[in-house]
């Protein structure tokens, strides 16, 4: 089948080293059977990593990121807006990714490529701009130690063009935090993984794009028909409006109806004091106005406010659900105008707010059972809900000041100097878990567990499904839902697309085989899409094994089979050892993997 | 008719671009539509789509040394016969509402999509544009100025179980905005 649209059919490679650039082109095949996004990502790191003896440092020149859109970015269709980050993650050192919304990636196919690929290590701190056909490396020594907006101005006087769109890092970036963000449009965060300590590592404070190309499409009569159908289907969801107005704000009551809302670094799975920082109190007292991704009509941002008291002037877009329940309640705090403040500066710094909530609530609770001493957090008293200290935190975290060392390498780090935080650090493959308790959802477990990036919801989200039929349902059906999951969400990073469309308003996933179809001119089945975002997660998973992952790296975190839910709707929920290999088992063979969870795959 | 923005409720989604460019240039190209979302952050917090605002006096026709610019039934047009792109109208709008694009001969500007309701206003997902006959042009912000009048009184009664509350500007002397 012939590839009609949506493509370029160019990679820019850019060596940071020498500061010089050059496009290769690739093949229809490879546009075929990768799509782009995370596959592309794949592939190229795949590539990267064949044949080699040594381990590459995900911190050293050897590594590389990787920017790529897919296909459907930038095109006229709902939540179009999505572009994806690939390197080899510093905070695990192995596959990662990330997945950003906001304009950025529709710009960089503007200019006329499919993928970025960046090597080397500049000089001197730099920033990667490209307009259009114009590539440069443009040093920028000044712009060290400036915050993310900040170094965004400081990029934009540097190129000379307003319109240009940046990704940049901040402080927590240039100082190898192994969960540094790269901050894009304000407050789109690339997180999780630390893309942002690569972009350090490499000397890159920023990329910033401007591009002025027609995307590439091949029926362009046919994607406005399918689109002009699905932005109405979206418009006509009964939860359309209310999710303009909250978005992701609204998932705070009900993670906390159904007792997975993490508390006190997940001791507990309910909040008392929920309902001082859900989306109504977000909606009544600060929020100032609505923020979309490129070509979204849902509008899942928040502008938030501060408009008295202590954090006064403070304004973001944001907090979205996870930042506010990690920095939130599970830091024993519902003081909404802190967690803006909390949120404003983990941006600011450039650290992933899930995994600073993550960390600093096993700090508290390693504190209080002993098992680490103020003496060894540089004297810092800290307690739940104290914010002072918790900011203080998140600045130590991001200039790596004293105790900050040693938390801004993450849990792997923190437990090899303090063994005994490995009972209370929730995390998979050294990624610090996301904000749904596992605990009553054995699904959602498995995968936490099987993820390809670590201990992150967005690989799969069953637990809501899990906990609502009552959780009746069989072993197999539960293994099948998590693999269909696991199937769909990686196709959308694949696409560029987003999945909350999907997820929260029960869009249908076969309006991406019309608009893969009106873009490329193939004809595929959502069977066969599927069929290579499967392949995708088999050459992730290669990948992984490639650089040491097995069995014995698929497990949720220790805290899942130890210590029961206390109270609430999921109380005296544990996950079982035995159930857990017995699942797990099951999923390899249904992924066609071997017992040890090898893939018949190679790189 | 007017093409009216309400900054207030954009969310800087561009899929008025999007409906411009592919309606109008027949092209999935933000950069080829004839409005711009500009999106300002944090100090100041705004996003703003810049439309042109077909000027009683077209300002962007001002400098034009062939007077290729000119206004028909309402909407100022450039007539690419006249027009030699010197782009002197681009600096002259001083909205910013003149546009250029390298596969584009001339600059370009909103027609208002000649007759009808826009494409962008049928597409916006947040009425944040609005295309309303010219009278209703501050009405909102008359009625918004009426409403919010800083001293009024009020009474609270009760309606059918519920509490509500009437507001009411109490006539008595000297009771103006400046007194």
């Amino acid at each position: 089948m012939t590839v009609k649209g949506g493509y370029f059919f160019k990679i820019l490679e850019v060596d940071l080293t020498s500061g010089t650039s050059e496009v290769r082109p690739f093949d229809e095949e490879f546009a075929n059977k990768y799509i782009g996004g995370r596959g592309f990502g794949a592939r190229i790191l795949a590539d990267h990593l064949k044949g080699r003896k040594k381990r590459i440092d995900p911190l050293g020149p050897d590594n590389i990121l990787i920017i790529a859109p897919g296909p459907l970015t930038g095109a006229y269709l709902p939540a179009s807006g999505k572009n994806s980050f690939i390197t080899i993650s510093p905070a695990t050192g192995i596959y990662g990714d990330s997945s950003i919304g906001g304009v950025f990636g529709v710009e960089l196919r503007q200019a006329g490529y499919d993928a970025v690929v960046i090597k080397g290590k500049a000089p001197v701190l730099s920033a990667l701009s490209i307009q259009d056909d114009t590539v440069k490396v443009i040093p920028i020594p000044h712009a060290a130690g400036a915050t993310a907006l900040e170094g965004e101005r400081m990029v934009r006087e540097a190129t000379g063009d307003e319109d240009m769109k940046i990704a940049c890092i901040g402080p927590a970036g240039e100082n190898a935090v192994v969960y540094a963000c790269v901050n894009t449009d304000w407050s789109r965060n690339a997180g999780r993984i630390g893309i942002g300590a690569v972009m350090g590592s490499k000397n890159l404070k920023a990329v910033a794009v401007r591009g002025s190309r027609d995307l590439p499409v091949f029926d362009l009569p046919g994607l406005m028909e399918a689109s002009a159908e699905g932005y109405a289907l979206i418009k006509s969801h009964k939860f359309f409006k209310f999710w303009q107005d909250q978005g992701l704000m609204s998932v705070v009551d009900y993670a906390n109806k159904m007792g997975i809302l993490p508390t006190r670094n997940f001791q507990e799975t309910v909040y008392d004091r929920a309902d001082r920082m859900n989306g109504y109190v977000m909606e009544d007292r600060y929020k100032i106005g609505d923020s979309a991704c490129f070509g979204c009509s849902m509008s899942c941002g928040n502008v938030c406010l501060v408009k008295e008291g202590k954090y006064r002037g403070t304004v973001t877009e944001g907090p979205e659900y996870e930042s506010a329940a990690m920095l939130g309640s599970n830091l024993g705090s519902s003081n909404f105008a802190y967690i803006l403040k909390a949120n404003a500066l983990c941006d600011e710094l450039g650290v992933d707010t899930i995994s600073t909530g993550s960390i600093i609530g096993a700090v508290i609770e390693g504190l209080e059972r002993g098992f680490i001493t103020s003496e060894d957090i540089d004297g810092i008293e800290i307690e739940w809900g104290d914010e002072d200290a918790i900011l203080a935190l998140i600045n130590k975290i991001a200039f790596r000041d004293g105790v900050g060392d040693t938390l801004a390498g993450g849990a792997r780090a923190i437990i090899s100097r303090w063994p005994e935080m490995a009972r209370i650090i929730n995390h998979v493959k050294g990624l610090e878990q996301s904000a749904y308790d596992a605990r009553g959802a054995i699904s959602m477990a498995l995968g936490y567990g099987t993820s390809d990036i670590g201990a992150h919801h967005t690989r799969a989200l069953t637990v809501f499904n899990e906990l609502e039929t009552g959780n009746n349902l069989e072993f197999e059906d539960k293994v099948n839902f998590l693999i269909y999951h696991q199937t769909v969400r990686p196709l959308f990073d694949m696409l560029g697309v987003c999945r909350l469309p999907w997820i929260e308003l029960g869009f249908p996933e076969e309006y991406y085989q019309r608009f893969y179809k009106a873009i490329t001119g193939l004809d595929l089945s959502m069977d066969e899409l599927f069929e290579r975002s499967r392949h995708i997660y088999d050459l992730t998973r290669a990948i992984n094994v490639s650089l040491g992952i097995s069995r014995k790296d698929d497990y949720p975190a220790q805290r899942s089979f130890e210590d029961p839910v206390p109270s609430g709707p999921t109380a005296g929920a544990v996950i079982d050892r035995d159930e857990y290999e017995k699942i797990l088992g099951m999923y390899y063979e249904k992924r066609g993997w071997d017992e040890e969870g090898k893939p018949s795959l190679t790189l | 008719m007017h093409l009216t923005v309400i900054p207030e409720r954009c969310s800087g989604c561009k899929i008025c671009e999007l409906a411009c460019s592919v309606g109008r240039e027949g092209a999935n190209n933000p950069k080829k539509s004839r409005m711009r979302v500009m999106v300002l952050y944090p100090h100041p917090v705004i996003r703003m789509p810049i439309v042109c605002k077909q000027c009683g006096v077209p300002k962007c026709g001002e400098g034009c040394p062939t007077n290729a610019i000119y206004k028909e039934n309402g909407v100022v047009r450039l007539d690419q016969e006249k027009c030699i792109s010197c782009n002197q109208c681009l600096t002259s709008c001083p909205f910013g509402a003149m546009f250029l694009h390298e596969d584009i001969e001339h600059p370009f500007k909103c027609d208002l999509c000649d007759g009808g309701e826009p494409l962008c206003v049928q597409a916006c997902p947040k009425e944040a544009l609005k295309f309303h006959p010219k009278h209703i042009l501050g009405q909102a912000h008359r009625l918004s100025a009426a409403r919010s009048y800083a001293k009024m009184s009020k009474v609270e009664y009760m309606d059918d179980g519920q509490k509500k509350t009437l507001k009411y500007a109490k006539i008595r002397k000297g009771g103006s905005d400046d007194s």
